[in-house]
Parts: structure tokens; sequence; C-alpha cells
């Protein structure tokens, strides 16, 4: 996909995973089922195929348990959204899609998706987060260097400031005045002052941190992918690479680290989100694809789930929890044109599936 | 361009006209040749003119489809690649990705790695992607250029199942001097240059091409913003490419003759980023050298060919993000022999050897690769109206042995008057694929286990030629045919493995039309060719595997159900107008059929004058125009192309 021939294509999406290119669950507020089956109040993020420019929302209502819109941004806005929809994050009634490969976020209005404004001036950007009026972008600016998060003015919707991060910023969670943004191509989370938009001090924590959340307990609870290594033959070497990790610390305290490690190196973790209480904690478990099986802990767990028994089974590509009830929804990651999601009861039995776009990698609960 | 049958019939001419060289007992048995019973005529193999073309494995290919371009087809495109002249003078689906980007073809349904290309007989595909991009092909690298359509595998190998493309140049004896310079100059920055030149006496033929083409490619295109459409100026777009290809052939006597060719093409290419798309600055670099040398010894009866080919293909692709360096060296021995117990039954025997030796970075390591194969083709005509022709093949693959490949055709001309001619032909296949070494080797994913792809088709036409008047004829072909290939090879992601890997995950049925018409009509100083073709596609996934989520009967991706085409060539005195109407159809974007790029009407015209300097020098003046209608259109997803634009050539020729 970085390039029309297929033997890149076949190389492209281990790549972006191991660049780090992983989804985000949901960022709306929580809410009871929309009572309007013809609104969306889920809104799916199909991320479309590198260089194929065919990345979109799908609109669906889980009350009526049916797709509103599978291309709500093309027919909200009569033009494509862009290359490579990386995430969507919904505050203060708009939505602001982060396109990837088009360098910019797409604002829209909620729930209809129309076009408020488009913030550009970005460079491989990420995630998406809210603070007050202020927005923040982490950005890959170069797969060889540092990257950076750039800071928004929500009413002009323009960049302010760009603050130096460390290696591949990933995702952010705003917690108390502080934006913090996980280094994934490193071992540390910088954490950004939101009154001075400064990095005021970096947390090491382990290899790859590509997800956190925060749970009921106020414990700010960060996954990390451990350390793939390869074969000079391009395959995985077992012998040395490091199994992924969950490391948890208060706010108040960073230093003090709690530290589960995973007892296989076969699967990355990634992905970590919570229900809507914050007392049960979701992520998936990844190859090079990027796809993997769906796993759940509580909060309260001292020990992390067997990577060789999901919580369920199957090859996804995107991940949400509905806060409302703790429905699960999974997105497969074919790129094919048959990819579609799947809803899982809280306990883990299926209930239905859709057709979707290309690629859905997360699922943003709305309400209004 | 001609069918099949205008060629046969001007080789007919050519050897009749190139028998004042000849022995007079040659001459003697040349002329007891029926005119009309052209591949009778193939057969008259003490013509040495002959010899060449009996030694074609066309002699062979007997009940199917074959669009032909001759020198003069492909004079017209002496900058342009073999993309250019299939996309504006066939109905043939080319998947462009911008100008000088990325050209696959796709014939009868099936996909870019299903035909094969061959050069002089050897198979060209990159082996690590197992397809050739038609934009890295310069017209000059041949002189003939046939398509052949549907499934041949017997004939010509591995992958020829939706059809096979030819490039070969055949040797014209005792022609002398002649040659050409042009110089072109185009819209968005083209430039271009051009020389061949061809030396032929009894004993000797040699022809030298070169070819040179850059542009910028900053076209215009519009594009759908926040609050509006801007025009944008495509950017990495830009290209430059060579081509230098040198044949030779000796005869050292009546019976034996020495061939050598090389052919060497170089690339390198800005890749244009998809409408929306950051600019990740990626370059590709593609060149291909290709050698060969071949003996063939001619007898009565007998016929004896080797030819030996060495290819070195480079692929070095990079951008911000990516990396990738390829280079696949290919040895490959030929051997055949012929034997005419008649001049109606001819049989050939053959074997082929392949070495592949691949430093390709997403293999993480040297992989080497042998694949062989033998064949044995028949070709009989037990009545002068009825040809036949049963040809087998079986390759051996490392650790695999695909199907045996059988293909039979036939010929029959059932109804003859003095100005109309109406043919019968049909012909059944059994073809393969062998899988591709980035589909057996890519880390991760390659899948070693992969089977060979097989193919079953069949087809069956009518052939009408029709003499109206002296000066004017019309033939109209009709086929119809039908392929089911099953081991249908796709890439999707693997739950248990967890990475995307190649898997014979399904079954596909291509099914269709074929219509062309021809007219011809010289009545004076005028000369018109009118040519109108239409092709009707069906191409569907019919059955799948339990890991394979793609739905079952949408129409495949990137295969148009409608595509046309109608051109015309003018002639007056020394003026010379031609035009080019293609027609494509809706096609699919996703294997779902959700998404799709509509149709569009491509109209392309060229006008060129032609001063006759001296009896020996021409002074060519051409003008050519594209998309003369200015149409805004897509061939690939989200690759822009540029509306109106043209070109200015000036060409010198002498002979």
């Amino acid at each position: 996909m970085f390039s029309p021939f297929s033997f890149l294509f076949a190389t492209a999406r281990p790549l972006l995973a191991l660049a780090g290119l992983l989804s985000l669950g949901s960022c709306g507020s929580s809410s009871d089922p929309d009572p309007n089956p013809s609104v969306s109040n889920v809104f799916v993020v199909n991320e479309g195929a590198f260089q194929k420019s065919d990345a979109d929302i799908t609109g669906f209502s889980s009350s009526a348990g049916q797709v509103v819109n599978a291309t709500l941004f093309t027919s909200a806005n009569s033009r494509a959204l862009g290359d490579v929809a990386q995430s969507m994050t919904v505050a203060n009634g708009h939505g602001y899609i982060v396109v990837n490969n088009s360098n910019k976020v797409e604002v829209v209005s909620m729930p209809d998706v129309k076009s408020v404004a488009t913030i550009t001036g970005l460079s491989l950007p990420r995630y998406f987060a809210v603070s007050g009026t202020k927005g923040y972008v982490s950005e890959t600016v170069a797969y060889s260097g540092p990257g950076r998060v750039s800071v928004i003015d929500l009413t002009t919707n323009t960049v302010t400031k760009t603050i130096p991060v460390g290696l591949q910023p990933e995702r952010m969670l705003v917690a108390d005045g502080k934006v913090y943004v996980v280094n994934s191509a490193a071992n540390s989370i910088s954490v950004i002052n939101t009154q001075t938009d400064a990095v005021e001090s970096t947390i090491t924590v382990d290899n790859a941190p590509n997800s956190l959340v925060q749970d009921a307990n106020g414990q700010i609870r960060v996954l990390c992918g451990g350390k793939t290594v390869y074969t000079p033959t391009y395959e995985v070497d077992y012998t040395l690479t490091q199994p992924g990790s969950l490391v948890s610390f208060a706010p108040s305290a960073p230093t003090m680290q709690t530290r589960l490690t995973f007892a296989s190196n076969r699967l990355r973790p990634t992905d970590l989100q919570t229900n809507g209480d914050k007392t049960q904690l979701y992520f998936r478990a990844v190859a090079n694809s990027g796809i993997g099986p769906i796993f759940r802990m509580g909060i309260n767990n001292n020990s992390l789930p067997d990577l060789t028994a999901p919580f369920i089974k199957g090859a996804f590509y995107g991940l949400g929890i509905d806060p409302n009830d703790a429905t699960i929804y999974g997105g497969t990651g074919t790129f094919s044109g048959s990819d579609k999601f799947i809803r899982y009861r809280s306990i883990g039995t299926s209930i239905d599936t859709f057709a979707t776009g290309s690629g859905p990698n997360s699922f943003v609960f709305y309400q209004q | 361009m001609c069918t099949i049958n205008s060629c046969q019939r001007w080789l007919v001419v050519r050897v009749l006209l190139g028998v004042g060289c000849l022995l007079s007992s040659m001459l003697a048995q040349a002329q007891h040749v029926a005119p009309t019973d052209s591949s009778a005529l193939q057969g008259a193999h003490l013509l040495p003119e002959a010899v060449v073309e009996a030694a074609r494995l066309s002699h062979y290919a007997v009940g199917t489809r074959r669009t032909v371009f001759d020198s003069t087809d492909l004079a017209l495109y002496p900058a342009g690649t073999l993309a250019d002249v299939l996309a504006a003078r066939t109905p043939l689906y080319l998947k462009n990705y911008g100008p000088g980007q990325l050209s696959s073809i796709s014939l009868r349904g099936t996909s870019a790695r299903h035909t094969a290309v061959l050069w002089h007989g050897f198979n060209i595909n990159l082996p690590s992607l197992g397809e050739a991009d038609f934009a890295l092909l310069p017209t000059t690298g041949a002189t003939q250029v046939a398509v052949q359509h549907g499934p041949a595998g017997a004939t010509y190998g591995n992958g020829a199942i939706g059809g096979t493309v030819l490039l070969s140049s055949p040797v014209r004896w005792g022609v002398g001097l002649r040659g050409q310079v042009q110089a072109d100059a185009g819209s968005f920055g083209l430039g271009a240059g051009s020389l061949e030149n061809s030396f032929s006496n009894q004993k000797i033929a040699l022809r030298t091409a070169a070819a040179y083409r850059e542009a910028e490619n900053n076209f215009p295109y519009p594009e759908r913003v926040f609050g509006g459409t801007v025009t944008r100026r495509q950017t990495n777009a830009a290209f430059r490419q060579w081509s230098v290809a040198q044949d030779a052939t000796f005869r050292l006597n009546l019976h034996d003759e020495l061939t050598a060719a090389v052919w060497l093409t170089d690339a390198n290419r800005q890749i244009q980023p998809a409408i929306g798309a950051a600019n990740d600055r990626a370059r590709e670099r593609d060149q291909s050298r290709r050698l060969l040398a071949g003996y063939r010894h001619v007898a009565r009866r007998h016929e004896t060919g080797v030819q030996a080919a060495w290819f070195e293909d480079v692929l070095n692709y990079q951008s911000d993000a990516l990396l990738s360096n390829s280079r696949v060296r290919t040895s490959q021995l030929q051997a055949d022999h012929a034997i005419r117990f008649s001049p109606t039954l001819s049989v050939r025997v053959g074997a082929e050897a392949q070495h592949y030796a691949a430093q390709v970075d997403g293999y993480g390591r040297a992989i080497t690769e042998n694949r062989f194969s033998g064949y044995g083709l028949l070709r009989y005509d037990p009545h002068p109206t009825l040809h036949l022709s049963l040809n087998l093949r079986q390759a051996l693959l490392p650790h695999r042995r695909p199907s045996l490949a059988p293909t039979a055709g036939a010929e029959w001309q059932f109804w003859q008057t003095p100005t109309q001619r109406w043919l019968l032909k049909g012909s059944a296949s059994r073809s393969y694929r062998a899988p591709t070494l980035n589909e057996r080797y890519w880390r991760p994913g390659g899948n070693p286990d992969l089977q060979p792809e097989t193919s079953v088709g069949y087809e069956g036409g009518l052939r009408h030629e029709w003499q109206l008047a002296p000066t004017l004829t019309v033939q109209t072909e009709l086929t119809a045919y039908r392929q089911l290939v099953q081991n249908w090879v796709q890439w999707l992601p693997d739950a248990n493995l967890g990475y995307w890997t190649p898997r014979n995950l399904r079954l596909v049925r291509a099914q269709g039309l074929e219509a062309n018409t021809q007219l011809t009509w010289r009545p004076g100083a005028y000369s018109l060719t009118t040519r109108a073709a239409y092709t009707f596609t069906q191409s569907r996934k019919v059955e799948g595997t339990a890991a394979d989520p793609d739905p079952v009967n949408r129409q495949l991706p990137y295969v148009p159900l409608h595509s046309a085409a109608v051109s015309t060539d003018h002639a007056w005195r020394h003026w010379q107008f031609t035009s080019s109407l293609t027609f494509t159809g809706l096609r699919y974007l996703d294997a779902s059929a959700t998404r799709s790029l509509p149709s569009y009407l491509l109209l392309n015209a060229a006008l060129s004058y032609r001063l006759r300097l001296n009896h020996t020098w021409d002074l060519t003046a051409l003008a050519q125009g594209y998309n003369l209608t200015n149409q805004l259109y897509r061939s690939y997803a989200a690759q822009a192309l540029p509306r109106r634009n043209g070109q200015l050539s000036l060409r010198l020729s002498w002979h």
C-alpha cells in the first residue's frame, strides 16, 4: 500500500503496525441509547487503505441496531474524507477526525458529521485530545526522529504552538490539567502542562507504550507493547523478543509504578480501553498485521490475562466499548472491501454483524 | 493493428514478394501453395523467410483470438510505451496510476499476474511480482506486439491464463538500410527522443533502437476541500526513462541461423500520490537488462532451436517511511525440435528451464528457485479449410507439479465465396500460474505451501471476411469465452498467523463476449481503416474457502463490465490522420462492489504530414492530442490524470 505493487502492500501493514499505528477506542461521552434510530450515535472510523483516499465514517444507531449511513462523511460533505483516517475524538459537540496521510484534522459538527473546518499544518497526525478550548494533536513528523504535539485553538481551528516530545507519540490522556502522551517508539510518556503547553516531565515506563487510560481508582494504566526483535532474515526472534506489560501509577506519584508483564511474547498488547464506569480494562493483542483477539481484565486484578486464552477470539483491527452498556464492538481489517464490525454483549457473546468501510479501526460513542 | 488473418495475408504477400531473392526451386514450391491457405504456406519451410515464421509458437495456437500491432502501428508511439498503445487502440483495460506510472493489464477479467508477457519467447514478467508494468516497456523494444487473448498455458507457459502479450521483432530480409530519428515535446514537461536504425541483406539483419523520455507531470487537477473546489498541481509525478534495444540475426547458411538480442530499460519515477494524500516523496527505480542468444537449424523436415537468456530486474522503492530494494536475476534455457511429417502435419517438442536468483529486501535472505517445463505441440490441417492444434505442457515447480496443461484448438472455414469467407473457431485450455517469488518468500507472509493456480477455459467464435468491392474489405470477429480459475491466490490477514499472507482462497469465473470489426477502404490516394471493438467481461468470485471473507458473485474490482474502442486511420497523399475513441465502463473498487469509478470516454487524435526530401529522406511532422474532450476521469481509485494535453513531434526517416 506504500506502492501499487502487491509485495509492498504485503509489507505495509506490518510496517505500519511496527510504527505503532494502532487504533483508538471511544472518546465520546457516555449516554443512554439514542432514542432516534435514524440518527447515528456510534461512529465507526474506517481507516481506508494507504494511498487510496477512501477513509470514511460509518454512522450507526445502536438502539435500532442498524447502519444509518456507511459513507457518512462523504454523503454529508460531497467530498472524500482523505487518506488514512487514524482516529476520531468528540468534544463540545464537534468531532475531530485525524486524517493521518492527509496531514490534517477534519472538524465536523455532531452528529451530522458536516464539515466545520479543516486543521492543516500537521505532519503525520495520529490522535486528538481536548482540554477546555484547546486541542492537542500527536504527530509522528518522521519515523526516524522525534515527534511532536501541536496545540490547537479550538475557536479558530488553527495550530498555535508545537511541543517537541519523544519518538512516535501516539495516544493521549487528559487528566488533572495535564496531557499524557505515550512515546511509542521509546519507553516514555511526555507530560504536558495545559497551562504552559510545555513538557513538564517525562515518565519512564516499559518498551513501546501505545495506549493509556485512567481507571475508576484514579490510576493511570499504560499498555506497553514490549520489544519485537527480528532475525537477520526478517523473522521474529522469539528468543529475544520481550513481552508486553501493563504499567500503572497514580498521577501524583508517577515513579511509584506497578508493573505486570505478559507471560507470552507471541502477541503484542495494544489499544487499551475501559468501560463506562472504568472498572474493566479491554485491549487487543496483535502480531504483525495489527489484528488480533480481544482481552478483558478487572482493574483490581493483580494478574494479566493469558494471551493464549482471549476473551473474544478473532482477528480484530479495531475495538470499542459502549460506555453505556459495555457492548463490545470489534472491527475487522482486511482492507479488501469486505470489512465489517461485530457487536458482542458485555459477557463476550456475539450479537450481530454489519458491513462497513475499509479497515474499521475505532468506534466513537456519542450522546448529544 | 490487424487480425491474425490479415497478418497471415500480409505474410503471404511478403513471402511472395521476397521470392525474387530466392532460388527458382523454392519459388516454384511457394507458388504451389494456394494463396488463400496461408496456414499451409507457413509450412513452406524451405523459404528462409517463412522458416522464421514457422518457428513461431503462434503456428500452434489455432482457434484463438489475436490482436497484432506491427511496426506501422507502433510507429505512432515512438516515444510511448506499450501501455499507451494498448490503451489507445484496444478496449483492453490497463489500470493506470498516472502518466508514466504503473500500468497493469487485465485480460479477460483476470489480474495482471494472469497475463504472460513474452519477449522473443521468454517470459519477462517480474519474477518477484509475477506481472509486468506496461509503462516500463517502450514501444521501441520490439517491432511487433501481439495480444493473444485467452488461456494458452500449453503454448506460452506459466501465467498464460487471461492471455499473453508477445513482443517480437520479426526479421525482414533484404530490406537494406532504414531508420528514423524523432524528437517530441508535449504538455507538462514531456520531452522525448528516439532513434531506430535497421539494416538487412540476405545474410544479416540488424536493428538498433533507443528511446528516452521524461515528463514533469505537473498537470492541474481539481480537489474538493472544505469550502469548495481548489485546483492543485500534481506533485511528485515526474519520470525519466530510457530504453536501448539491439537485435541481430545472422544466416550462417541456408539452414543455420544465429540470433542475439539485448534490451535494456531504465525508469526513474517519482510515485504519484493519491489525491488528498500527503506527498511522501516516494520514488521507484526500475531497471531491466535482458540478453538472449539463439541458434536455429532448419532442414527439410526437421527444425531445431536452442535459446538462452539472462535477465536482471531491479526494482528499488523508497519513500519517507519505507525502503525496499530488490534484484532478481533469471537465467533461462529453451530447446525445441520440430518435425514436419508433411506440409499439413507438424510436431514440435521442447523443454524450458528457469533459474531465479533473488536478492529482495523483503525476503530477508537470498533465494534461488528452479522451474522446468516440457511441451509437445501438434499442428494438423486435415483439409485446406480445417486447421487443428493440440498442445500439452507439463511444468515442474519446487515441490509442486501443476496439472498437465493441454490446449486444443480448431478453425474451420465452412463457407467461402469469391468475396466472402466464414470461419468457425474454438479452443479449450487448462493453464496454470506458478506462485510468484513474493507469494512464496516474502517475510512475513510468504507462503511456501501455495498451490499453483489452475484455470480451465474454453472459447468459440466466428470470423467473417468480406470483400465488398476490390477496394473495400470488412473483417468481423465474434468470440465468446468462459474460464474458471481455481486456487486463486489472495493476500489477506490470517487470524492464526497474525499477518497478511497469500492463500489459495477462491474460485473465480470469468466469461464474456468480444466483438471486433475492421473496415479497410483504399479507393485511390485516400485510404481508410476503421476498427471497432467491444468487450463484455463478467468476472466474479464464485466460491471461496472459509478463510475468505470477500463476498461471492460480485464483479471483481477494476474489471469493467463494458468497454469499447473505435479507431480510424485516414491517409491521403502525404497526410495521415488517426483518431481513437475508447469507452471504459464503471469499475468497482472493492471486493464487495460497493464503491466504483464512473465510466469514461476518451478521445485521442493525431495528424501528420510527411515531406519527401528526396528518394532516401523523409521529414514528418506529427501533432497528437490526448483526452481531447477534456474529461476528468480516473483509471485508478484516487489517482489524478491530466485533462486535454498534446504532443508535437518531428521525425526524420531514411530508407
